[in-house]
Order: C-alpha cells, then sequence, then structure tokens
C-alpha cells in the first residue's frame, strides 16, 4: 500500500468515536512531545520515535516501531513534511496502513469539533471541542443570527459554520480575558461586524472597540428567540462573566468546570481574586439552580465527557463530584486550597493576554506558536 | 562572536521546512573533518528544538546558536 494522509478531524473521530486500532506514532522530538500531544477516550497506543532518529538510524529505529506490519500507523509531526518522511520508510519497509497528519500537530491544536448540545425549542446550541487545547467555544443560532462565545483564532471555521446553518455571526461574548489562547473575537468582528461583548473589569485596557456589559444584562436577537443573560462572576479574573442561556444552559467560562474550577491565581494576584471567586460561589453560583447545564470553557480530562462525549454536566452533578471544593465554608480556608494547588503557569500566557487586549500585535505563525498546547486554567489537578 | 569560530563549511538552509534542515545538516557534518565546524542558517521555527534534539542523536555539539528575527544560524562541531 502507499502512503496515505488523513486530516485532523479523521484522527478526532478515531480517537473519540467508534473504537479504532492503531497505533500513533508522534515524530516530533522528545521535548515536543512532552510538552503537548494528542489526547483522545479511545487512543489506546501511542509512541513518541523523533524523525531525526530515523534520519541518524533508520534501522534501528525502525525496529523501534513494535507494530505488527498489519496493523495500522498514524503519524503526527510538528507540520506535515516529517510525517511524511517516516510514512514514507514505514511503507518501504513493509507496512500497509500508514497514513500522516496533513498539516501537522497545528492543525489538531487549531481544530474545533461541533457538537449539538439542544435544538428542539426553537434555536441550536453547540459546543465547539478543540481537543488541542482541552477547551470549548459555544455557538448559539437563533432563525439567521449567530452569537459566539469564547472563539478561538480558528474564525474561518466559525464564519463557515454560520454560513452552513444559513445564519451571520452577530456578537461575540467573551467570558474573561483570555489567558491561555488567542482570542477569534476581534478578527470577527474585523470580517463581519459582529460586536464583542465583554466585561470591564478585563477589558479595560483593550485598544479596540466593545460593549462594555453590566451585572444581569440581558441580551436579545432581532427576532426574539432565547435570551442571554450576563452574571458577573469574578475570580479567575476580576471581569469573569457566565452566560445564561434560556435560564437553562450556563456557558461558564473559566468560572465552573465539571471537574474543579478556574484558577484565581493567574493575575499575580492570588490572594485578591480567591478571596472575589470565593464570593462569587457563594452567592452567585450558589444561587443558581442544580437542573442548570453547565458548559465550561475547559476540561482537564477526557474522562469528563458525558458518553455522548459532550463536556456538559449539571450544576447539581458538579456540585456532588467537587464537594471538597464547593463544601468550603470559609474564606481562609478557601484562600489555602488555592495556594496549595497554584502551579507554575506557562510563560506565554502574560503575551497571549497582551494580544486579546490589543496591546501587542504579532504576526499568523508567532500566533500560532503561542496558541498550540493544553491549557493550565483548572485550580487542581484531578488525577495528576 | 562567529568571527571567532572557524567554520569549515557554510550551509544555508533559509526556506526549508523539516524535515529538510535535519536531513541537510546531517550529510553536511558528515563531509567535514571530527572538530571542525559547520555553520548552518535556518528559517524554520522548529529547527529551535530538532537541531539540538539532532545533536544529542547524533553525537555532535552545538557550540553556539545566534537568532535574528526569523533567522537562526547554528555552529556544530563534529564529534562523531
Amino acid at each position: 500500500m502507499e502512503l496515505q494522509s488523513y486530516r485532523a478531524e479523521d484522527l478526532f473521530e478515531w480517537v473519540t468515536g467508534e473504537r479504532q486500532d492503531f497505533t500513533l506514532l508522534d515524530v516530533r522530538n522528545n521535548e515536543e512531545f512532552g510538552r503537548f500531544k494528542v489526547e483522545g477516550p479511545h487512543l489506546s497506543k501511542m509512541i513518541n520515535i523523533p524523525y531525526m532518529e530515523f534520519i541518524e538510524k533508520e534501522d534501528e529505529s525502525v525496529a523501534r516501531v513494535q507494530v505488527a506490519k498489519e496493523e495500522s500507523i498514524r503519524i503526527v509531526c510538528a507540520k506535515e513534511g516529517s510525517a511524511k518522511y517516516v510514512g514514507e520508510i514505514l511503507v518501504k519497509n513493509g507496512w500497509q496502513d500508514v497514513r500522516y497528519l496533513t498539516e501537522g500537530i497545528k492543525s489538531w491544536g487549531n481544530m474545533l469539533a461541533p457538537k449539538l448540545v439542544a435544538s428542539g425549542s426553537g434555536y441550536e446550541l453547540y459546543q465547539y471541542i478543540r481537543p488541542g487545547k482541552a477547551s470549548c467555544s459555544y455557538g448559539l443560532i437563533y432563525e439567521d443570527q449567530m452569537a459566539v462565545f469564547d472563539p478561538s483564532r480558528n474564525t474561518r471555521f466559525y464564519q463557515n459554520f454560520a454560513n452552513e446553518h444559513g445564519a451571520r455571526i452577530i456578537k461575540t461574548f467573551e467570558t474573561h480575558l483570555q489567558a491561555d489562547y488567542i482570542s477569534g473575537s476581534r478578527q470577527i468582528f474585523f470580517d463581519s461586524g459582529a460586536r464583542i461583548v465583554a466585561h470591564k473589569n478585563d477589558f479595560k485596557d483593550a485598544t479596540f472597540e466593545y460593549k462594555s456589559l453590566k451585572d444581569q444584562e440581558v441580551f436579545k436577537f432581532s427576532k426574539g428567540g432565547p435570551e442571554i443573560q450576563a452574571i458577573h462572576t469574578p475570580g479567575h479574573t476580576p471581569g469573569s462573566t457566565c452566560y445564561l442561556i434560556d435560564d437553562r444552559y450556563l456557558v461558564a467560562g473559566d468560572t465552573v468546570f465539571i471537574l474543579s474550577i478556574g484558577r484565581p491565581d493567574l493575575g499575580g494576584m492570588a490572594e485578591d481574586w480567591s478571596k472575589l471567586l470565593f464570593h462569587t460561589l457563594k452567592t452567585k453560583i450558589a444561587g443558581l439552580d442544580d437542573d442548570l447545564l453547565i458548559m465550561p470553557g475547559h476540561y482537564i480530562e477526557w474522562s469528563e465527557a458525558n458518553p455522548q462525549q459532550l463536556f456538559v454536566d449539571t450544576l447539581g452533578s458538579i456540585r456532588n463530584k467537587n464537594a471538597d471544593i464547593y463544601g468550603i465554608a470559609e474564606e481562609g480556608e478557601f484562600v489555602r486550597f488555592i495556594k496549595d494547588n497554584m502551579r507554575k503557569q506557562p510563560d506565554e500566557y502574560a503575551q497571549i493576554r497582551k494580544v486579546n487586549a490589543g496591546l501587542l500585535e504579532v504576526d499568523d505563525e508567532d500566533q500560532e506558536i503561542m496558541d498550540l498546547g493544553k491549557n493550565e486554567c483548572a485550580a487542581s489537578m484531578h488525577g495528576k | 562572536m562567529s568571527d571567532e569560530i572557524s567554520v569549515a563549511k557554510v550551509m544555508d538552509l533559509k526556506g526549508l521546512a523539516c524535515p529538510m534542515p535535519v536531513v541537510k545538516v546531517s550529510k553536511g557534518i558528515k563531509e567535514v573533518q571530527v572538530g571542525e565546524v559547520i555553520q548552518a542558517v535556518t528559517s524554520d521555527p522548529g529547527a529551535l528544538s530538532d537541531f539540538p534534539a539532532w545533536a544529542r542523536t547524533s553525537g555532535n555539539e552545538i557550540i553556539k546558536t545566534e537568532t535574528e528575527g526569523k533567522e537562526t544560524t547554528f555552529y556544530i562541531k563534529r564529534l562523531a
């Protein structure tokens, strides 16, 4: 068999859908592999043999691929070329089903997988899973209008998605000033004029125009439909905001996760922001209904997904799963919990914040590099 | 300072994407004597971590790295 290619979307299907028997061979160097790798609930076999080892010691490296010749191998590299290079070597050595990832790990890093969360009440609500970042953005479509929540920089995806559904993007809602990925809201505004809605506590230094939301403010589509209510939930950042859709769904940003909560120490003011978060949990979040479906901005692990492989859960269930956090009754104890779980944040977060506020302009290639890799936003690392 | 390093061979690898910079430097280093240094100029951002990884694998030594804008110049001493 000749060497073939595959796309990030195929990989997503294989690692999340029906169980597929294949070995993922990552040929990036050990350091890059250690920093960021493909994850998925059904990814059972992954090996890392850097391509430079195939260049220097071909026979020895081929011998390290301990996969039967009739079994499938899917190769990943940084951009595409090295995976193709190694793929040719494997085909030459008799493997029959070898494919390389088109456009490399960055295409995996940017890929968004749309999942329908709700329909039937006259609107459609989608979760867009970004498996490379372990993050989720959301889309709400009513008639010919679409609102997007926390778009990532793969803005072409959202525009195409809107087009395919006969809608156009009218607004983007930011749950906070993101530190772990580059927001697509500004690009969407440039491309289609969709207004950015955000809280001034996070965006007051922003160099671009945005609609400064007020706590409890309600946003509507032109022709009615589901209401979107902003709920200011400071803590992860001072401007953190959740968006309540149709009183049933909560775009929770980095405030409530399925496991853990958003860490309040990323801004360098762990004590103050922890107190803000404690207050938010005890007032705003405590006042929300158990039946509310939480739609988080991140997940830590695939084990958090529901049987349909969506990252949603009811607030009641989340309170149970995280009883250790929600059960903390005292502010001082909460601050201690946060501090005990603190860990270093990636170096690029400070720069990403500046890019998202329009305070730093970087070219596309540098954005790509900055934006790649899994998030570090949860207050506790469950199971680690 | 680059002028203090005596370079036996210069390789212009600008514009090449992986795996080609490593493929070429792997061949190029074998064309100088053990102990001699080659200078390789790259523009692929991947080279920044791939060249050190290659040097470890091949048993050669990067004695100096200079980055200027998008270009990185490696001085690699043949040891193996």
